[in-house]
């Protein structure tokens, strides 16, 4: 085990009744490495992310996140290990009568012992560090709004500003911008990586474009079926040969039109904004 | 349709021929009713109209019953959100606690309140805590079961959200979850008081201090004059609640909520009347399309941060017109509960006292015989508690069809006719239907008919909203076919918008019948006829265990009926 990980994924299956969702899964990501998952919908992206935050517990195999096994984690260890992982949806997944400041406030929770419910239940000092975290994503100006009043790449940024109040040592994201139109997307992309590159943070994000994985990510993980059949840099990788990465393992020439056809549309698929 | 259809409409046809014949039985016609009505100004003239209490001792009583049917509610309140998150499917912390819940919720929902006043009444010095806690335990039922409803419609994400940043399961329940629901909770809670409000003044014939205790009195002594003011009193108080609880309800909450309880559905169809009122805006509709425009231009990344002195300004929340409303309803509330229990002059000491009298008075209790009384009287008089609440309930379904369908603006001929319809519930579900029985009974003496007569129409104001609410909610696809093919109005109505709304009524019909039969189980105590006469005899002649047996066969036919109206709401969803 190298020093250096801060992830380690290995043998991870994964089952739900019939479906694999994961098969036989390895991952292993440096501290302050920038990870794209690649693939397409139903492909188990969402599944091994919720295993890296201990949403989920595996069918077999074993997922080692900051030196802890995590899926051997109960109770309060779990909820330490949780607060030091910052996780963004894809939908945004805030409370929507709360003010975004509260909002971002319930980041802290973990650091916290027992129930909050209003602002003058959080503490002056985690009131200010919020208010500098909502800064950050531009939106100091919105702090008493309701969160359902923002745009969706306002509320993505919200979201964003949470999961830095856990002041995180890893970023989870799970196609934080699928629900998000092109311009907010890029925003919000941008964001990710600034704060990442900035404080130092791991990043695994999954998204299902192409274009946008290449362009973003430092390296590329691509999951076909809940296994992973491609891990490479970015650098100078064109869309053709992440294609042909694809195609060395899968054998027919049928099944590598399919994948074409896959990468094709997830690349043009903006889904609407919820 | 399947065997489990095929029994439940034989059920059905079976409920509603009782019920038919209920009706013929209890001998309510038309003729009669304008005797009775000869009655009255008999009656009248030989009382020589309506007197007060002196205005001092009015206040005194008002302040009174409004702080027990408060105080009452709120202690039911909070104690419902913990029993509601051990029902609710989705938070319970397992089968056994669910189970627990449930049991709790269905089992204070059938004690009726007067049942448990009159124990309570035992134990605690006079004064205003067993009221307080009679109202308050019986009303945990309803709360919760409305409460844990909504809370298994939340949302899930935010709370999955605040699990992944390591908040607790009790974390995850007060910001994840409770923000969510408090608009419904609140909702219900209101609605409840009302409720509560109205049936406050049975429990003054038991001995819970307050304008129902005076009003008891005065009849019992034969003041009919100052009886009949009280009344009076009362029907204006409940129709001021009602009214000051849905402005609330909509005012405060802004949003309408979405949940499917009752109390949502209610909040929600005043909301839709409001907003259709101010040209189709909703508050908070108006308030998201401002805060859109404009302001989704976030500054370029790589911003100049704000100095430490203005995040230091932004700590204090600037005072919007929302925050001052919000801050203002939270100050308001806070202050009528204070208020409302300190005007109970509550006697603390008994709740630490009163273990000691439990196993004494416990004893008194078991076991449950029928004392003087042979079984036959008291199988017959609960039969007819269920005659009672049967007629009445098909009484009020027929009518409220008509009035419904016509407070309904897809079938009402104009607005005007619609406006006027609903103005005619509104006041019919002001009025209390239990005032309403003992106005009824002192005007045309004791027995079922009088009984019947009130939660009929008691029934017509509840069922005739629900009707027209749920007649408004179906699809306008089928009724825009009908009338396409050149139907009349009448054809579009029986052949497009009652197919549609058949279910709900079915659904909204059995919840009547559900509140009859414990409404009609008190309506007794106050002469309405019924087991209700028996149970308040045994009380006040300290045969404990008479009470105990006729509260054994209340629970058995409220959860009877409920367990059949359940059934029904699945059969026919
Ligand atoms: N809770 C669950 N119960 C049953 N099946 C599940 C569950 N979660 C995921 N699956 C299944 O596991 C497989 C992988 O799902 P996953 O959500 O991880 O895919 P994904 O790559 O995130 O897809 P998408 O791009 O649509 O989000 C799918 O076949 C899915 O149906
Ligand atoms: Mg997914």
């Amino acid at each position: 085990m190298s020093e250096t990980s801060v992830i380690e994924v290995e043998g991870l299956t994964k089952r739900f009744g019939d479906t694999v969702a994961l098969g036989d899964a390895a991952l292993r990501v440096d501290r302050g490495e920038i990870v794209v998952l690649l693939g397409r919908s139903g492909s188990g992206k969402s599944t091994l992310l919720r295993h890296l935050d201990g949403l989920e517990t595996p069918t077999s195999g074993s997922v080692r996140v900051l030196g802890e096994e995590v899926p051997s984690l109960t109770g309060r260890r779990l909820r330490a290990l949780r607060g030091r992982i910052g996780f963004v949806f894809q939908q945004f997944e805030l409370v929507p009568s709360l003010t975004v400041l509260e909002n971002v406030l319930t980041g802290s929770l973990a650091e916290l012992r027992g129930p909050r419910l209003g602002l003058w239940s959080y503490p002056k000092r985690l009131k200010l560090a919020a208010l500098g975290h909502l800064d950050r994503v531009g939106l100091l100006d919105q702090a008493y709004q309701r969160a359902d009043t923002l745009s969706g790449g306002q509320q993505q940024r919200v979201a964003i500003a949470r999961a830095l109040m856990q002041e995180p040592e890893i970023l989870l994201a799970d196609e934080p911008v699928a629900s998000l139109d092109p311009e907010s997307s890029a925003q919000v992309m941008a964001l990710i990586r600034e704060i990442a590159l900035d404080a130092g943070l791991t990043v695994v994000c999954s998204l299902h474009q192409v274009d946008l994985a290449l362009s973003w990510g430092d390296r590329i993980v691509g999951l076909r079926h809940g296994a992973v059949v491609l891990d490479t840099q970015a650098s100078g990788l064109s869309k053709a040969e992440v294609m042909e990465i694809y195609g060395k393992v899968v054998t027919s020439t049928t099944e590598l039109s399919a994948i074409e056809d896959e990468l094709t549309d997830a690349a043009s698929v903006v889904e609407p904004v919820r | 349709m399947s065997p489990e259809r095929i029994a439940a409409s034989l059920t059905l046809v079976l409920i509603v021929g009782v019920a038919a014949y209920a009706v013929a039985e209890s001998g309510i016609s038309i003729p009669a009713l304008f005797e009775s009505w000869g009655n009255a100004e008999r009656f009248f003239e030989r009382v020589g109209g309506i007197e007060f209490p002196p205005a001092a001792e009015l206040a005194q009583l008002t302040a009174l019953t409004l702080g027990i049917v408060i105080s009452g509610t709120v202690f039911a309140a909070v104690l419902s959100v913990p029993i509601a998150y051990l029902a609710a499917s989705n938070t319970t912390p397992g089968r056994g606690w669910q189970a627990f819940g449930r049991f709790v919720t269905v089992l204070t929902r059938a004690i009726p309140d007067v049942v448990l006043a009159m124990v309570f009444v035992l134990m605690f010095t006079i004064g205003a805590l067993p009221g307080i806690l009679a109202i308050g335990i019986h009303s945990i039922g309803m709360i919760s079961k409305l409460f844990a409803d909504a809370i298994e419609q939340v949302d899930e994400g935010p709370r999955l959200a605040i699990r992944a940043a390591g908040g607790s399961k009790l974390q995850e329940f007060t910001s994840g979850i409770l923000p969510q629901v408090l608009p419904s909770w609140v909702a219900t809670v209101l609605h409840r008081n009302d409720i509560n409000l109205r049936g406050s003044v049975v429990l003054g014939y038991v001995g819970i201090v307050g304008l129902g205790m005076e009003m008891s009195f005065a009849f019992k002594s034969l003041n009919y004059s100052e009886g009949l003011g009280i009344a009076v009193v009362m029907f204006v108080l409940c129709v001021l609640m009602e009214i000051v609880s849905s402005v609330i309800r909509t005012a405060m909450l802004g949003v309408a909520p979405s949940g499917r309880g009752l109390g949502d559905r209610m909040v929600r169809g005043v909301a839709n009347a409001r907003a259709r009122r101010s040209g189709g805006r909703g508050v908070s509709a108006g308030e998201r399309i401002e805060t859109r425009a404009g302001l989704d231009t976030p500054r370029p990344s790589g911003n100049e941060p704000h100095a430490a002195s203005d995040l230091h300004a932004a700590l204090r929340r600037p005072w919007t017109s929302t925050h001052i409303r919000d801050t203002a309803w939270g100050w308001t509330a806070l202050a009528v509960v204070v208020a409302s229990v300190a005007v109970c002059d509550i006697a603390w000491g008994d709740l630490v006292t009163f273990w000691a009298k439990v196993p004494e008075i416990a004893m008194k209790f078991w076991p449950p015989n029928f004392g003087s009384y042979d079984a036959e009287t008291m199988l017959s008089a609960m039969g007819e508690t269920i005659m009672i609440a049967l007629a009445a309930t098909l009484l009020a379904v027929i009518v409220s069809i008509v009035v419904g369908s016509l407070a309904a603006r897809n079938v009402a001929p104009n607005g005007t006719v619609r406006g006027g319809f609903r103005l005619l519930l509104l006041v019919v579900r002001g009025i209390p239907e239990l005032i309403l029985a003992i106005v009824l009974i002192v005007i045309t003496g004791l027995g079922a008919q009088a009984g019947t007569l009130a939660l009929a129409f008691g029934g017509i104001g509840l069922l005739g909203k629900l009707i027209a609410d749920s007649l408004e909610e179906v699809s306008a696809g089928p009724e825009r076919a009908v009338r396409a093919t050149g139907a009349t109005r009448a054809q579009v109505y029986a052949s497009a918008t009652v197919p549609q709304g058949t279910r709900a009524l079915i659904g909204h019909s059995f919840y009547l019948l559900d509140t009859n039969i414990r409404a009609a189980t008190i309506l007794g105590i106050v002469g309405g006829g019924g087991i209700g006469y028996y149970l308040l005899n045994a009380g006040q002649g300290s045969n404990y265990q008479v009470v105990t047996s006729i509260v054994f066969m209340i629970l058995v036919t409220v959860l009877i009926v409920e367990g059949i109206a359940v059934w029904m709401r699945r059969v026919f969803r």
